[in-house]
Protein backbone atom coordinates (compact mmCIF):
# COMPACT_ATOMS: atom_id res chain seq x y z
CA UNK A 1 0.00 0.00 0.00
CA UNK A 2 1.08 3.81 -0.54
CA UNK A 3 1.71 4.99 3.01
CA UNK A 4 2.37 9.07 4.02
CA UNK A 5 5.90 9.13 4.98
CA UNK A 6 7.43 11.59 7.54
CA UNK A 7 11.07 12.28 8.23
CA UNK A 8 9.74 13.88 11.26
CA UNK A 9 14.09 14.79 12.03
CA UNK A 10 13.43 17.45 8.79
CA UNK A 11 10.42 19.35 10.33
CA UNK A 12 10.55 22.61 11.74
CA UNK A 13 7.32 22.83 12.52
CA UNK A 14 5.89 25.60 10.13
CA UNK A 15 2.63 23.27 9.60
CA UNK A 16 2.06 23.96 6.14
CA UNK A 17 1.08 20.65 5.95
CA UNK A 18 -1.80 21.19 8.23
CA UNK A 19 -2.85 24.21 6.39
CA UNK A 20 -2.60 22.26 2.87
CA UNK A 21 -5.11 19.48 4.63
CA UNK A 22 -7.80 22.25 5.98
CA UNK A 23 -7.61 23.80 2.53
CA UNK A 24 -7.87 20.53 1.01
CA UNK A 25 -11.04 19.67 2.86
CA UNK A 26 -12.37 22.85 3.65
CA UNK A 27 -16.57 22.67 2.36
CA UNK A 28 -16.52 26.09 1.00
CA UNK A 29 -14.25 26.10 -2.30
CA UNK A 30 -12.01 28.98 -2.90
CA UNK A 31 -7.91 29.59 -2.45
CA UNK A 32 -5.57 29.26 0.37
CA UNK A 33 -5.27 32.66 0.47
CA UNK A 34 -8.80 32.83 1.65
CA UNK A 35 -8.65 30.11 3.96
CA UNK A 36 -10.19 30.57 7.52
CA UNK A 37 -7.71 29.60 9.96
CA UNK A 38 -9.82 30.02 12.83
CA UNK A 39 -13.16 28.55 11.65
CA UNK A 40 -13.68 26.10 13.54
CA UNK A 41 -15.62 24.26 10.88
CA UNK A 42 -11.88 23.69 9.29
CA UNK A 43 -9.77 21.49 11.02
CA UNK A 44 -6.45 19.27 9.55
CA UNK A 45 -6.31 15.89 9.85
CA UNK A 46 -1.91 15.74 10.84
CA UNK A 47 -0.79 17.90 14.18
CA UNK A 48 2.62 19.00 14.46
CA UNK A 49 3.14 17.68 18.46
CA UNK A 50 5.70 19.13 20.75
CA UNK A 51 7.88 16.34 22.77
CA UNK A 52 9.25 17.16 26.14
CA UNK A 53 12.04 18.52 24.55
CA UNK A 54 9.80 20.85 21.83
CA UNK A 55 11.16 18.58 19.20
CA UNK A 56 8.46 18.47 16.10
CA UNK A 57 6.71 15.48 15.87
CA UNK A 58 4.29 15.11 13.14
CA UNK A 59 1.17 12.57 13.85
CA UNK A 60 -0.01 11.55 10.82
CA UNK A 61 -2.72 8.69 10.44
CA UNK A 62 -0.61 5.59 9.24
CA UNK A 63 -3.56 3.42 7.95
CA UNK A 64 -2.72 0.91 10.07
CA UNK A 65 -1.64 -2.38 8.94
CA UNK A 66 -4.37 -4.06 11.36
CA UNK A 67 -6.11 -0.56 12.52
CA UNK A 68 -7.52 -0.86 15.78
CA UNK A 69 -9.93 2.22 14.53
CA UNK A 70 -11.70 -0.39 12.25
CA UNK A 71 -11.64 -2.85 14.89
CA UNK A 72 -13.44 -1.01 17.32
CA UNK A 73 -16.27 0.91 14.86
CA UNK A 74 -19.62 -0.40 15.93
CA UNK A 75 -21.69 0.89 12.53
CA UNK A 76 -19.12 -0.02 10.18
CA UNK A 77 -18.50 3.82 8.95
CA UNK A 78 -14.57 3.10 9.44
CA UNK A 79 -13.37 0.20 6.80
CA UNK A 80 -10.28 -1.10 5.30
CA UNK A 81 -10.11 -0.46 1.57
CA UNK A 82 -9.03 -4.16 0.59
CA UNK A 83 -7.15 -2.82 -2.67
CA UNK A 84 -5.20 0.51 -1.66
CA UNK A 85 -5.33 -0.39 1.85
CA UNK A 86 -6.20 2.78 3.03
CA UNK A 87 -8.54 3.28 5.97
CA UNK A 88 -11.62 5.38 4.98
CA UNK A 89 -14.19 7.00 6.91
CA UNK A 90 -17.69 7.29 6.14
CA UNK A 91 -19.66 9.73 7.87
CA UNK A 92 -23.60 8.52 6.92
CA UNK A 93 -22.89 5.52 8.54
CA UNK A 94 -20.96 6.97 11.82
CA UNK A 95 -22.78 6.01 14.73
CA UNK A 96 -20.51 8.79 16.65
CA UNK A 97 -19.60 6.52 19.64
CA UNK A 98 -16.03 7.83 19.18
CA UNK A 99 -14.76 4.12 20.01
CA UNK A 100 -12.48 4.62 17.06
CA UNK A 101 -11.03 7.72 19.01
CA UNK A 102 -10.71 5.45 22.19
CA UNK A 103 -8.86 2.90 20.26
CA UNK A 104 -6.54 4.62 18.26
CA UNK A 105 -3.07 3.81 20.29
CA UNK A 106 -1.26 6.89 18.42
CA UNK A 107 -4.47 9.29 19.33
CA UNK A 108 -4.62 10.27 15.78
CA UNK A 109 -8.51 10.64 15.41
CA UNK A 110 -10.89 12.90 17.02
CA UNK A 111 -14.02 14.40 17.10
CA UNK A 112 -15.33 17.10 14.92
CA UNK A 113 -15.12 20.48 17.10
CA UNK A 114 -18.25 22.04 16.06
CA UNK A 115 -21.00 19.28 15.94
CA UNK A 116 -19.09 16.28 17.89
CA UNK A 117 -21.08 13.91 15.67
CA UNK A 118 -17.92 13.17 13.35
CA UNK A 119 -14.84 11.50 13.20
CA UNK A 120 -11.94 13.45 11.56
CA UNK A 121 -9.91 11.50 9.79
CA UNK A 122 -7.14 11.28 6.54
CA UNK A 123 -8.46 10.08 3.45
CA UNK A 124 -5.62 10.20 1.65
CA UNK A 125 -6.99 12.87 -0.64
CA UNK A 126 -8.58 10.03 -2.37
CA UNK A 127 -11.00 12.85 -3.80
CA UNK A 128 -8.29 14.89 -4.90
CA UNK A 129 -7.10 12.31 -6.70
CA UNK A 130 -5.78 10.39 -4.32
CA UNK A 131 -2.19 12.60 -4.01
CA UNK A 132 -2.18 13.70 -0.66
CA UNK A 133 -2.03 17.64 -0.14
CA UNK A 134 0.09 17.56 2.73
CA UNK A 135 3.11 15.90 0.62
CA UNK A 136 3.43 18.83 -1.97
CA UNK A 137 2.93 21.35 0.81
CA UNK A 138 6.19 21.28 2.72
CA UNK A 139 8.93 23.32 2.07
CA UNK A 140 11.25 21.50 4.06
CA UNK A 141 10.73 17.95 1.97
CA UNK A 142 10.05 15.98 4.70
CA UNK A 143 6.89 14.45 3.77
CA UNK A 144 6.50 11.70 0.71
CA UNK A 145 4.41 8.95 -0.30
CA UNK A 146 5.93 5.54 -0.70
CA UNK A 147 5.03 2.39 -1.96
CA UNK A 148 4.89 -0.13 1.69
CA UNK B 1 -14.31 -28.34 6.68
CA UNK B 2 -17.79 -27.36 7.99
CA UNK B 3 -18.06 -24.42 10.42
CA UNK B 4 -21.08 -23.43 12.22
CA UNK B 5 -21.63 -19.87 14.10
CA UNK B 6 -23.94 -19.26 16.49
CA UNK B 7 -24.79 -15.63 16.34
CA UNK B 8 -24.60 -12.70 14.05
CA UNK B 9 -23.26 -9.86 16.74
CA UNK B 10 -20.33 -8.33 16.02
CA UNK B 11 -18.01 -11.92 17.65
CA UNK B 12 -19.59 -13.87 15.23
CA UNK B 13 -19.41 -11.79 11.97
CA UNK B 14 -15.51 -11.23 12.89
CA UNK B 15 -15.21 -15.03 13.17
CA UNK B 16 -16.89 -15.80 9.73
CA UNK B 17 -14.68 -13.12 8.03
CA UNK B 18 -11.59 -14.21 9.38
CA UNK B 19 -12.53 -17.91 8.60
CA UNK B 20 -13.23 -17.24 4.85
CA UNK B 21 -9.96 -15.07 4.79
CA UNK B 22 -7.89 -18.77 5.71
CA UNK B 23 -10.37 -21.61 4.65
CA UNK B 24 -11.09 -20.51 1.02
CA UNK B 25 -13.33 -23.39 0.41
CA UNK B 26 -14.79 -24.25 3.52
CA UNK B 27 -18.26 -24.31 4.18
CA UNK B 28 -19.40 -21.49 6.63
CA UNK B 29 -23.04 -21.19 8.13
CA UNK B 30 -24.52 -18.87 10.25
CA UNK B 31 -27.52 -19.49 12.88
CA UNK B 32 -29.31 -16.70 14.44
CA UNK B 33 -32.23 -15.78 16.24
CA UNK B 34 -31.83 -12.41 15.18
CA UNK B 35 -33.75 -11.66 11.73
CA UNK B 36 -31.40 -8.94 10.49
CA UNK B 37 -27.97 -8.20 11.62
CA UNK B 38 -27.71 -5.06 13.67
CA UNK B 39 -25.24 -3.20 15.98
CA UNK B 40 -26.53 -3.05 19.16
CA UNK B 41 -24.65 0.65 20.09
CA UNK B 42 -27.11 2.07 17.75
CA UNK B 43 -30.84 0.60 19.24
CA UNK B 44 -30.90 3.65 20.64
CA UNK B 45 -31.49 5.54 17.04
CA UNK B 46 -33.42 3.41 15.85
CA UNK B 47 -35.74 4.27 18.76
CA UNK B 48 -35.72 7.33 18.17
CA UNK B 49 -36.63 6.91 14.50
CA UNK B 50 -33.11 8.50 13.42
CA UNK B 51 -32.52 5.34 11.59
CA UNK B 52 -34.23 2.61 10.49
CA UNK B 53 -33.33 -1.12 10.35
CA UNK B 54 -31.43 -1.75 7.35
CA UNK B 55 -29.21 1.32 8.93
CA UNK B 56 -28.23 -0.64 12.13
CA UNK B 57 -26.23 -3.01 9.66
CA UNK B 58 -22.62 -2.54 10.41
CA UNK B 59 -21.31 -5.12 7.60
CA UNK B 60 -21.04 -5.26 3.96
CA UNK B 61 -24.66 -4.64 1.64
CA UNK B 62 -23.06 -8.42 0.65
CA UNK B 63 -21.52 -9.80 3.42
CA UNK B 64 -22.92 -13.05 2.69
CA UNK B 65 -22.26 -13.21 -1.19
CA UNK B 66 -19.05 -11.78 -0.57
CA UNK B 67 -18.15 -14.13 1.52
CA UNK B 68 -19.89 -17.19 0.87
CA UNK B 69 -21.64 -17.76 3.88
CA UNK B 70 -25.10 -19.56 4.30
CA UNK B 71 -27.63 -17.92 6.96
CA UNK B 72 -30.04 -19.28 8.97
CA UNK B 73 -32.08 -16.69 10.63
CA UNK B 74 -35.18 -16.66 13.23
CA UNK B 75 -33.67 -19.71 14.62
CA UNK B 76 -32.57 -20.61 18.15
CA UNK B 77 -30.15 -23.40 19.54
CA UNK B 78 -31.82 -25.74 21.44
CA UNK B 79 -29.11 -28.17 22.25
CA UNK B 80 -25.43 -28.86 21.44
CA UNK B 81 -24.35 -32.30 21.38
CA UNK B 82 -20.72 -31.96 21.64
CA UNK B 83 -20.62 -35.82 21.24
CA UNK B 84 -22.18 -36.13 18.21
CA UNK B 85 -20.76 -33.11 16.73
CA UNK B 86 -24.38 -31.49 16.45
CA UNK B 87 -26.70 -28.90 17.43
CA UNK B 88 -30.38 -28.97 17.79
CA UNK B 89 -32.41 -25.98 16.88
CA UNK B 90 -35.93 -24.98 18.05
CA UNK B 91 -37.62 -25.81 14.95
CA UNK B 92 -36.38 -29.59 15.36
CA UNK B 93 -33.62 -29.40 12.62
CA UNK B 94 -30.00 -30.90 13.58
CA UNK B 95 -27.02 -29.20 12.21
CA UNK B 96 -23.94 -31.35 12.14
CA UNK B 97 -20.47 -29.37 12.35
CA UNK B 98 -16.67 -29.71 12.55
CA UNK B 99 -15.94 -26.55 14.02
CA UNK B 100 -18.41 -24.57 15.97
CA UNK B 101 -18.41 -21.19 17.71
CA UNK B 102 -21.02 -20.26 20.17
CA UNK B 103 -21.23 -16.41 19.66
CA UNK B 104 -24.67 -16.08 20.90
CA UNK B 105 -24.28 -13.27 23.17
CA UNK B 106 -26.50 -12.41 26.36
CA UNK B 107 -30.04 -11.77 27.20
CA UNK B 108 -30.88 -8.82 29.45
CA UNK B 109 -31.27 -9.49 32.89
CA UNK B 110 -34.68 -8.69 34.49
CA UNK B 111 -33.95 -8.75 38.33
CA UNK B 112 -37.00 -10.93 39.92
CA UNK B 113 -39.06 -7.73 41.29
CA UNK B 114 -42.79 -8.40 41.99
CA UNK B 115 -43.96 -9.02 38.41
CA UNK B 116 -41.47 -7.52 36.44
CA UNK B 117 -40.47 -10.69 34.31
CA UNK B 118 -44.01 -11.59 33.87
CA UNK B 119 -45.57 -8.47 32.31
CA UNK B 120 -46.01 -8.19 29.06
CA UNK B 121 -45.01 -3.69 28.80
CA UNK B 122 -41.44 -4.55 30.44
CA UNK B 123 -38.41 -4.83 28.18
CA UNK B 124 -34.72 -5.17 28.16
CA UNK B 125 -33.31 -3.29 25.26
CA UNK B 126 -30.73 -5.49 23.59
CA UNK B 127 -32.16 -6.58 20.30
CA UNK B 128 -33.51 -4.96 17.45
CA UNK B 129 -37.15 -6.73 18.55
CA UNK B 130 -36.71 -5.40 21.66
CA UNK B 131 -36.55 -1.97 20.01
CA UNK B 132 -39.16 -2.47 17.61
CA UNK B 133 -41.25 -3.69 20.72
CA UNK B 134 -40.07 -0.33 22.34
CA UNK B 135 -41.24 1.51 19.96
CA UNK B 136 -44.48 -0.07 19.45
CA UNK B 137 -44.96 0.35 23.22
CA UNK B 138 -44.33 3.56 23.61
CA UNK B 139 -47.16 4.57 20.90
CA UNK B 140 -49.92 5.64 22.97
CA UNK B 141 -47.67 5.46 26.74
CA UNK B 142 -47.94 8.37 29.16
CA UNK B 143 -45.34 7.25 31.19
CA UNK B 144 -42.23 5.72 30.86
CA UNK B 145 -40.07 4.08 33.29
CA UNK B 146 -36.62 3.18 32.88
CA UNK B 147 -34.86 0.85 35.67
CA UNK B 148 -31.00 1.73 35.48
CA UNK B 149 -28.93 4.60 34.51
CA UNK B 150 -25.21 2.94 32.84
CA UNK B 151 -25.66 3.53 29.30
CA UNK B 152 -28.03 1.23 28.12
CA UNK B 153 -30.98 3.22 30.59
CA UNK B 154 -29.54 6.45 29.47
CA UNK B 155 -29.66 5.49 25.78
CA UNK B 156 -33.18 4.43 26.14
CA UNK B 157 -34.43 7.32 27.64
CA UNK B 158 -32.22 9.11 25.19
CA UNK B 159 -34.11 7.20 21.87
CA UNK B 160 -37.48 8.22 23.51
CA UNK B 161 -36.87 11.77 24.24
CA UNK B 162 -38.85 12.43 21.00
CA UNK B 163 -41.48 9.53 21.18
CA UNK B 164 -43.70 11.72 23.85
CA UNK B 165 -44.53 10.08 27.61
CA UNK B 166 -43.05 11.62 30.54
CA UNK B 167 -39.40 9.66 31.22
CA UNK B 168 -38.67 8.94 34.92
CA UNK B 169 -35.06 6.61 35.44
CA UNK B 170 -34.75 5.21 38.53
CA UNK B 171 -31.16 4.65 39.67
CA UNK B 172 -30.17 2.70 42.80
CA UNK B 173 -26.44 4.81 43.46
CA UNK B 174 -26.18 7.90 43.92
CA UNK B 175 -25.59 9.13 40.59
CA UNK B 176 -26.23 8.28 36.57
CA UNK B 177 -23.24 5.74 35.02
CA UNK B 178 -22.11 5.15 38.22
CA UNK B 179 -19.81 2.55 36.28
CA UNK B 180 -18.42 5.10 34.30
CA UNK B 181 -18.19 8.64 35.82
CA UNK B 182 -17.56 10.32 38.94
CA UNK B 183 -20.03 12.45 40.38
CA UNK B 184 -19.06 15.43 38.36
CA UNK B 185 -18.92 14.03 34.99
CA UNK B 186 -22.59 12.11 35.56
CA UNK B 187 -23.99 15.52 36.66
CA UNK B 188 -23.42 16.83 33.46
CA UNK B 189 -25.39 14.15 32.04
CA UNK B 190 -28.22 14.31 34.25
CA UNK B 191 -28.25 18.27 33.76
CA UNK B 192 -28.65 17.66 29.96
CA UNK B 193 -31.35 14.66 30.27
CA UNK B 194 -33.54 16.93 33.03
CA UNK B 195 -33.37 20.09 30.12
CA UNK B 196 -34.55 17.34 28.07
CA UNK B 197 -37.32 16.39 29.92
CA UNK B 198 -36.35 13.17 31.99
CA UNK B 199 -36.81 13.10 35.44
CA UNK B 200 -33.98 11.10 37.71
CA UNK B 201 -34.75 9.52 41.45
CA UNK B 202 -31.40 8.53 42.48
CA UNK B 203 -30.22 5.77 45.45
CA UNK B 204 -33.59 4.20 44.92
CA UNK B 205 -34.77 0.91 43.77
CA UNK B 206 -37.52 -1.00 42.66
CA UNK B 207 -39.50 -3.32 45.30
CA UNK B 208 -42.42 -3.92 44.19
CA UNK B 209 -44.71 -4.18 40.70
CA UNK B 210 -47.76 -5.55 40.44
CA UNK B 211 -49.25 -6.89 36.86
CA UNK B 212 -53.03 -5.72 36.59
CA UNK B 213 -55.77 -6.98 34.45
CA UNK B 214 -54.31 -6.43 31.19
CA UNK B 215 -51.23 -8.27 31.84
CA UNK B 216 -49.25 -5.07 32.24
CA UNK B 217 -47.74 -3.14 35.28
CA UNK B 218 -48.44 0.24 35.38
CA UNK B 219 -47.52 1.64 38.62
CA UNK B 220 -43.55 0.47 40.48
CA UNK B 221 -42.90 1.23 43.57
CA UNK B 222 -39.69 2.21 45.26
CA UNK B 223 -38.22 0.99 48.09
CA UNK B 224 -39.00 4.32 50.14
CA UNK B 225 -42.34 3.63 49.16
CA UNK B 226 -42.88 5.89 46.31
CA UNK B 227 -45.06 4.96 43.58
CA UNK B 228 -44.05 5.69 39.81
CA UNK B 229 -46.98 5.30 37.67
CA UNK B 230 -45.78 3.53 33.86
CA UNK B 231 -47.29 2.59 31.14
CA UNK B 232 -43.90 1.22 28.99
CA UNK B 233 -40.99 -0.51 31.63
CA UNK B 234 -37.36 -0.64 29.93
CA UNK B 235 -35.39 -2.75 32.15
CA UNK B 236 -31.54 -1.44 32.07
CA UNK B 237 -29.86 -3.67 34.87
CA UNK B 238 -27.22 -5.56 32.53
CA UNK B 239 -27.22 -9.00 31.00
CA UNK B 240 -26.18 -12.23 31.22
CA UNK B 241 -24.60 -14.81 29.36
CA UNK B 242 -27.25 -17.13 26.98
CA UNK B 243 -26.31 -20.57 28.56
CA UNK B 244 -29.33 -22.36 28.28
CA UNK B 245 -28.84 -24.26 25.28
CA UNK B 246 -25.65 -25.34 26.37
CA UNK B 247 -27.43 -27.52 29.73
CA UNK B 248 -26.57 -31.11 29.60
CA UNK B 249 -23.46 -30.28 26.67
CA UNK B 250 -21.54 -30.79 29.60
CA UNK B 251 -19.63 -27.76 28.20
CA UNK B 252 -17.31 -26.13 31.32
CA UNK B 253 -19.64 -22.81 32.64
CA UNK B 254 -18.85 -20.29 34.95
CA UNK B 255 -20.23 -16.84 34.84
CA UNK B 256 -20.34 -17.63 30.92
CA UNK B 257 -18.88 -20.10 29.08
CA UNK B 258 -15.63 -20.72 30.14
CA UNK B 259 -12.59 -20.34 27.54
CA UNK B 260 -9.00 -20.18 26.86
CA UNK B 261 -7.15 -17.53 25.25
CA UNK B 262 -7.34 -19.24 21.80
CA UNK B 263 -11.39 -18.95 22.90
CA UNK B 264 -11.67 -22.55 22.70
CA UNK B 265 -14.19 -24.22 25.32
CA UNK B 266 -13.67 -27.52 27.24
CA UNK B 267 -14.93 -29.74 24.17
CA UNK B 268 -12.87 -30.10 21.11
CA UNK B 269 -13.76 -28.05 18.59
CA UNK B 270 -16.30 -25.53 20.45
CA UNK B 271 -15.04 -21.94 20.27
CA UNK B 272 -16.87 -19.61 22.05
CA UNK B 273 -16.16 -15.62 21.65
CA UNK B 274 -18.26 -12.47 22.71
CA UNK B 275 -20.88 -12.27 25.42
CA UNK B 276 -21.64 -15.28 26.01
CA UNK B 277 -18.03 -16.06 27.66
CA UNK B 278 -19.14 -13.32 30.05
CA UNK B 279 -15.78 -11.24 29.44
CA UNK B 280 -15.90 -7.87 28.53
CA UNK B 281 -18.67 -7.08 26.72
CA UNK B 282 -17.75 -4.55 25.13
CA UNK B 283 -17.95 -3.90 20.98
CA UNK B 284 -13.82 -4.02 20.14
CA UNK B 285 -13.13 -6.40 23.02
CA UNK B 286 -15.97 -8.97 21.56
CA UNK B 287 -14.81 -8.40 18.10
CA UNK B 288 -11.23 -9.41 18.83
CA UNK B 289 -12.58 -12.41 20.52
CA UNK B 290 -14.20 -13.36 17.43
CA UNK B 291 -11.34 -12.86 14.94
CA UNK B 292 -9.33 -15.19 17.17
CA UNK B 293 -11.75 -17.86 17.67
CA UNK B 294 -11.84 -17.79 13.62
CA UNK B 295 -8.05 -17.98 13.22
CA UNK B 296 -7.87 -20.79 15.81
CA UNK B 297 -10.58 -22.69 14.04
CA UNK B 298 -8.95 -22.82 10.93
CA UNK B 299 -6.43 -24.13 12.90
CA UNK B 300 -4.26 -20.89 12.22
CA UNK B 301 -2.62 -19.90 16.01
CA UNK B 302 -3.94 -16.26 17.90
CA UNK B 303 -4.54 -15.67 21.23
CA UNK B 304 -6.84 -12.97 22.93
CA UNK B 305 -4.22 -11.00 24.80
CA UNK B 306 -5.98 -7.72 24.74
CA UNK B 307 -8.27 -7.81 27.09
CA UNK B 308 -8.37 -4.69 28.66
CA UNK B 309 -12.21 -3.55 29.21
CA UNK B 310 -12.51 -0.90 31.72
CA UNK B 311 -12.81 1.59 28.88
CA UNK B 312 -15.96 3.66 27.51
CA UNK B 313 -17.15 6.42 25.51
CA UNK B 314 -20.57 8.40 25.96
CA UNK B 315 -22.22 10.97 23.65
CA UNK B 316 -25.33 11.85 24.41
CA UNK B 317 -26.46 16.29 23.37
CA UNK B 318 -23.42 16.31 22.03
CA UNK B 319 -21.48 16.23 25.06
CA UNK B 320 -18.51 13.06 24.68
CA UNK B 321 -17.22 11.54 27.50
CA UNK B 322 -13.95 9.31 27.07
CA UNK B 323 -13.06 7.21 30.65
CA UNK B 324 -10.48 4.41 30.77
CA UNK B 325 -9.30 2.50 33.87
CA UNK B 326 -10.29 3.67 37.78
CA UNK B 327 -13.15 5.74 38.13
CA UNK B 328 -13.16 5.76 42.25
CA UNK B 329 -10.16 7.71 43.90
CA UNK B 330 -8.34 5.73 46.61
CA UNK B 331 -6.12 6.99 48.94
CA UNK B 332 -2.65 7.84 47.66
CA UNK B 333 -3.22 8.43 44.56
CA UNK B 334 -2.35 11.85 43.04
CA UNK B 335 -5.41 13.12 41.62
CA UNK B 336 -5.03 16.06 38.38
CA UNK B 337 -8.24 18.32 37.10
CA UNK B 338 -8.23 20.23 34.09
CA UNK B 339 -11.56 22.19 33.65
CA UNK B 340 -12.86 25.13 31.31
CA UNK B 341 -16.09 26.15 30.00
CA UNK B 342 -15.91 23.58 27.67
CA UNK B 343 -14.00 20.87 29.37
CA UNK B 344 -13.57 18.90 32.56
CA UNK B 345 -10.33 16.68 32.17
CA UNK B 346 -9.32 14.51 35.58
CA UNK B 347 -6.53 11.69 35.75
CA UNK B 348 -5.78 9.67 38.56
CA UNK B 349 -1.90 9.19 38.91
CA UNK B 350 -0.50 6.71 41.46
CA UNK B 351 3.35 5.79 41.43
CA UNK B 352 4.16 7.94 38.43
CA UNK B 353 1.57 5.88 36.17
CA UNK B 354 -1.63 6.73 35.08
CA UNK B 355 -4.63 4.51 36.33
CA UNK B 356 -7.84 6.39 35.30
CA UNK B 357 -8.43 9.26 32.52
CA UNK B 358 -12.26 10.86 32.26
CA UNK B 359 -11.97 13.83 29.89
CA UNK B 360 -16.10 15.33 29.20
CA UNK B 361 -16.12 17.76 26.36
CA UNK B 362 -13.13 17.39 24.17
CA UNK B 363 -11.51 13.89 24.02
CA UNK B 364 -9.30 14.49 20.88
CA UNK B 365 -6.31 12.84 20.33
CA UNK B 366 -7.18 10.45 23.81
CA UNK B 367 -6.50 7.14 22.63
CA UNK B 368 -3.17 7.40 23.87
CA UNK B 369 -4.55 7.08 27.43
CA UNK B 370 -5.84 3.35 26.80
CA UNK B 371 -2.38 2.72 25.87
CA UNK B 372 -0.51 4.19 28.50
CA UNK B 373 -3.03 3.12 31.34
CA UNK B 374 -3.43 -0.37 30.16
CA UNK B 375 0.59 -0.68 29.75
CA UNK B 376 1.23 0.94 33.01
CA UNK B 377 3.68 3.16 31.34
CA UNK B 378 5.76 5.46 33.86
CA UNK B 379 5.13 8.92 32.81
CA UNK B 380 6.51 10.70 36.06
CA UNK B 381 9.50 11.60 33.65
CA UNK B 382 8.28 13.57 31.12
CA UNK B 383 8.66 16.89 32.21
CA UNK B 384 5.66 18.29 30.90
CA UNK B 385 1.95 19.21 32.01
CA UNK B 386 0.99 15.72 32.08
CA UNK B 387 -2.35 16.22 30.51
CA UNK B 388 -0.02 17.50 27.23
CA UNK B 389 1.43 14.07 26.95
CA UNK B 390 0.99 12.55 23.96
CA UNK B 391 2.45 9.89 21.25
CA UNK B 392 4.85 12.65 20.68
CA UNK B 393 6.72 11.90 23.78
CA UNK B 394 6.87 8.15 22.65
CA UNK B 395 7.36 8.68 18.98
CA UNK B 396 8.94 5.88 16.99
CA UNK B 397 8.46 4.59 13.46
CA UNK B 398 8.84 1.46 12.27
CA UNK B 399 10.75 0.40 8.48
CA UNK B 400 7.36 1.11 6.70
CA UNK B 401 6.35 4.47 8.15
CA UNK B 402 3.87 2.56 10.85
CA UNK B 403 4.01 4.14 14.04
CA UNK B 404 5.52 2.05 17.11
CA UNK B 405 4.79 1.98 20.88
CA UNK B 406 8.61 0.76 22.12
Amino acid sequence: MRRIIVEYEKCDGCKNCSAACMQAHREIGGTIYDLDLTDPGNESRNYILKDEKGRYKPLFCRHCDEPECVKSCMSGALTKDPESGHVFYDETRCGSCFMCVMNCPFGVLKPDRITKSKVIKCDFCVNAGGEPSCVASCPKKAIHVEEV
Amino acid sequence: MKYVIVGVGVAGIEAAREIRKKDAQGEILMISADAQIHSRCMLHKFIAGERDEKGLDFTELDFFEKYRIQWKSGVRVKEVCPDGKEILLDDGERITYDKLLLANGADSFIPPVGDLRKASNVYGLRNLTDAQAIVKEAEGARDVLVIGSGLVGLDAAYGLLERGGRLTVVEMADQILPVQLDARGAAAYQELFEKAGVRFVLGRRASEAVCEADGKIHKVTLDNGEELACDLVIVAAGVRPSLACLEGSGIDCERGVTVDSCMRTSKEDIFAAGDITGRSGIWPNAADQGRVAGRNMCGAKAEYTDTYAMKNTINFFGLVTLCVGRIRPEEGDDIRVKEDRTQYKRLILKDGKIEGVLLQGDIAHAGTWQYLIKNRIDVSGIEKDIFSVSYADFYFTGEKGEYVWV
